[in-house]
């Protein structure tokens, strides 16, 4: 371990070979949180949904709008750092691993929120046992499931490396470590092993990935109700996943670079990358947004009328136009403005982002079924205590398993770091000539 | 020093990591046992067979697909760790 403090890289070993108060004050608050939130499940267990204020109109609220916005941060990971690594986008080593473990944890939280949802957790078996695949709702089970699966193994397979390194460098849990790492030692053959396994995976999981948002989109969707029966909500249901995850993303790289010192990893220029593709994804969702409602106002059909009225002027417009400012005007401000567009102020912008499309989800889910086509008494939906707690309780959990994440792997791919300084140089500096014209016909042709 | 804090036998590893390939075979076989048995399903009560089969025929290579690239992986890694090595 002595000899550790003298490695170049030591900032990325730091988080797990050193003890630190913040992180146990950090995990207490967390865990009490948690707790909480089981105790409040658990009464809802007890009482039924009756202590939730779902009512006969609004049977999917918080949980439904938590699962989708959950599963659509976990867009940020594996989808981005599969596409840096395909486009050998080289700024993408110091970004992939967090990325990667976002989608991981995230997932399992989302996944988590029908059953809470359910009511009774017992009859989630019934899916086993009587499952049609002709429901979208089984199409959303199964998706998840191959996603979740998909991208634990593109988080775990490149992290071997890092893993063999701590085995053979720290005494911290060794035996993980050694059964973690498979014996992998460096040598040709086994690298060789990893990058074909990665490289089959960084291309079959963009696909799964947007398969997933797609088909989450189809709940909706393939009903007949007003303001879901849309043909664009597959894609716009992807762009806001990402939209959503870049921001997580970007939140979650600010909060440790500042935690674990990682200045002299995520530099600014990371930050910029990423706050462009911000923007590109702010932009893609206005469009999308523009697009569905023009559509709906041009159609002027009365029940469909009836939703958009009760989103742009009615009960719910303070929430649709905080939507629009946190998702497009402050992204567009802040991001195209070289003075605004620091890292406090691309912080700021992505906490709005994640407001803003958690927002879109209530906006999406909530008023259509408040106003339905049978001819029923309007019922407002107001979220119970109970609710709120499991929300609280959702977002605890993913910041403490991304805690104790970093307490026990590397936040940064440490090989990924090395690599590109042994060979990384060399390799981009050969491809940046690959695109040049090739400079001894051009003088041929100039003679 | 190192050594001799060890608790974890080198064979007790060895165990975890078979054990760890076979579970992840286990849940490539329930997955589809459980496809399968949706298939039935939607045979027995003429409801959508023909996208039941089609969304299977997705699932079932993914999850055999990405089971075989771990135990490629897995097996690979162990199998060459000593080739080339300058600490073998």
């Amino acid at each position: 371990m002595d000899d550790l403090r003298h490695d170049p890289d030591y900032t990325l070993f730091r988080p797990i070979l050193e003890k630190d108060r913040r992180f146990l004050w950090m995990v207490s608050v967390l865990v009490g949180l948690i707790g909480w939130s089981i105790y409040m499940y658990l009464r809802q267990w007890k009482y039924g949904l009756s202590v939730t204020g779902l009512n006969n109109n609004v049977t999917w609220g918080f949980y439904i709008i938590n699962f989708v916005f959950f599963i659509g941060v976990s867009h940020a990971g594996t989808l981005i750092s599969a596409i840096l690594r395909l486009s050998q986008a080289e700024w993408r080593r110091p970004i992939t691993r967090m990325a990667e473990v976002i989608t991981a944890i995230v997932l399992i939280i989302g996944g988590i929120h029908p059953i809470i949802d359910l009511g009774r957790p017992d009859r989630l078996m019934n899916v086993f046992y009587y499952g049609r695949l002709q429901s979208p709702l089984l199409w959303d089970v199964t998706a998840i499931t191959t996603y979740f699966t998909a991208s634990t193994v593109y988080l775990y397979v490149p992290m071997i490396p890092d893993i063999a390194l701590l085995r053979d460098r720290t005494t911290k849990f060794r035996w993980l470590y050694k059964f973690l790492s498979w014996g992998y030692r460096g040598t040709e053959r086994q690298k060789h092993i990893l990058e074909r396994a990665m490289s089959i995976l960084m291309v079959l999981v963009i696909p799964v990935a947007v398969s997933v948002h797609t088909v989450i989109s189809y709940i909706f969707s393939m009903t007949l109700q007003s303001g879901w029966h849309s043909t664009i909500f597959g894609p716009y249901f992807v762009t806001g996943a990402i939209y959503s995850g870049t921001a997580t993303l970007l939140v979650v790289m600010i909060a440790f670079r500042k935690m674990y010192h990682l200045e002299n990893y995520l530099k600014e220029i990371h930050f910029r990358y990423m706050s462009i593709l911000l923007l590109v994804f702010s932009l893609l969702w206005t469009y999308f947004t523009f697009s569905e409602f023009l559509t709906g106002v041009y159609g002027n059909e009365p029940m469909e009328m009836k939703v958009i009225r009760f989103k742009l002027t009615g009960a719910y417009a303070p929430y649709f136009w905080s939507m629009v400012t946190l998702n497009f005007l402050i992204p567009l401000i802040v991001l195209t403005n070289k003075k605004l567009k620091t890292i406090k102020g691309i912080l700021f912008t992505s906490i709005g982002v994640i407001i803003g499309m958690w927002l879109e989800r209530l906006i999406i889910i909530v008023p259509s079924l408040t106003n339905t086509r049978l001819p029923l008494v309007v019922q407002a939906y107001i979220p119970s205590l109970t609710e709120w707690s499991l929300f609280i309780g959702g977002i605890s959990m993913f910041c403490l398993l991304f805690l104790i994440f970093s307490k026990v792997f590397p936040l940064i791919s440490i090989w990924e770091i090395r690599d590109g300084r042994a060979e990384g140089l060399e390799e981009a500096k050969g491809r940046l000539e690959s695109y040049l014209p090739d400079r001894a016909v051009a003088e041929g042709r100039a003679q | 020093m190192m050594e001799k804090r060890e608790k974890v036998t080198p064979q007790f590893i060895l165990f975890l990591q078979i054990m760890s390939i076979s579970l992840i075979w286990v849940l490539v076989v329930s997955v589809i046992w459980w496809v399968l048995n949706l298939i039935s399903l939607s045979n027995y009560l003429h409801d959508a067979q023909n996208a039941t089969l089609a969304i299977s025929l997705l699932i079932m290579p993914l999850f055999v697909l990405l089971a075989g690239i771990l135990t490629y992986v897995f097996v690979g890694l162990r199998r060459n760790r000593f080739e080339d090595d300058e600490h073998a």
